[in-house]
């Protein structure tokens, strides 16, 4: 579990670090779409953070920094769950569902 | 490579819906009979890990990036089911919370990038033919990636080439070589990183490589 722990905090240093140096390029599909000349609609849903920017923060580092920690621990949290799901024994499974 | 909504016809966006959840259901019956309680922390960091680094896109060439999709690290790390699920959960928060990939072509994008990343195991497990040879299996790691990436943006190039928004574009024939020739170069940076995190992994942390158990065929040591 401590090692975990570290890998959480070294993820976070990591994202702290790099987010500066990340390409705002599009990306390959983006890329190829504009070539194109075909637009992007108007998405039906937003999101809540939408190009990973935290919402009323205005320097861009800080907002992609804490959009991107949220979304770390809004994964750790999900996928920790569908783990524990997974791993337990059946006749449990059976039980709760 | 995250498809947004209004590129996929509905058609498109029903049948790759089906196949996904298709394999969605196969690899959580195959993940709930293959996989110990020390999966929880794993799946929790290396899906968390995942998230972080699609976040960063590397430059490529001609004003282009890419990012690392990671499902090829997955599979190594998590074995091929739960690297399925993996992908797709980091899939599902992305659209959700931050309009990376749409809600339409959700299904598209589970196919392009959870199920043929995931399914890169096998293409590693053929190509290393149970050698121990650690030479081997990196450069299994390293085409097995390139290869998952590549195909995903073929997929990805099939899927809205056949789509009406693309069809006065030149449909299939323009956008297949298209995403084609982006991939084959962003592939590389693929290939590149995922190596030199297995190759990293296999170094400090030789016991996390569940997948890489399993490709070794120790696949029902449930560890308590």
């Amino acid at each position: 579990m401590k090692e975990h722990l570290k890998a959480l905090i070294l993820m976070l240093a990591c994202i702290a670090v790099l987010i500066p140096f990340a390409s705002n390029a599009p990306d390959g599909l983006e890329k190829v779409t504009e070539t194109l000349r075909i637009g992007e609609n108007r998405p039906m849903w937003r999101g809540l953070m939408p190009d990973y920017s935290f919402p009323t923060i205005e320097n861009p580092y800080i907002s992609t920094l804490l959009a991107g920690a949220f979304g770390i621990l809004l994964v750790l949290g999900v996928a920790y769950i569908v783990g524990v799901v997974i791993a337990k024994p059946k006749k449990q499974q059976r039980e709760d569902s | 490579m995250h498809i947004p909504d209004g590129f996929l016809s509905p058609e498109i966006s029903a049948l790759t819906y089906t196949i996904a959840i298709g394999f969605l259901i196969w690899s959580w019956k195959k993940a709930r009979a293959t996989y110990s309680q020390s999966l929880a922390p794993l799946l929790a960091v290396s899906s968390a890990f995942i998230f972080a680094a699609q976040m960063i896109n590397f430059p490529i060439a001609y004003g282009t990036s890419g990012h690392l999709v990671g499902g090829t690290f997955l599979a190594v790390v998590l074995g091929p089911y739960a690297a399925i699920l993996s992908m797709t959960i980091v899939l599902i928060m992305q659209a959700l919370f931050f309009a990376d990939g749409g809600i339409l072509s959700f299904g598209a994008n589970v196919l392009n990038m959870a199920v043929i990343g995931g399914l890169s195991f096998f293409l590693i497990k053929l190509l290393t033919k149970n050698s121990e040879g650690k030479e081997r299996f990196f450069s299994s790691v390293f085409v097995a990636s390139w290869l998952s990436v590549v195909l995903g943006a073929l997929a990805c190039g099939v899927q809205i080439g056949v789509s009406p928004v693309f069809s006065n574009a030149g449909g299939v024939a323009v956008t297949v070589p298209a995403m084609l020739f982006w991939h084959v170069l962003i592939g590389l940076g693929e290939a590149a990183i995922t190596t030199t995190l297995i190759t990293q992994l296999q170094r400090l942390q030789p016991a996390v490589l569940t997948g890489l158990a399993i490709l070794r065929g120790k696949q029902n040591e449930r560890t308590p």
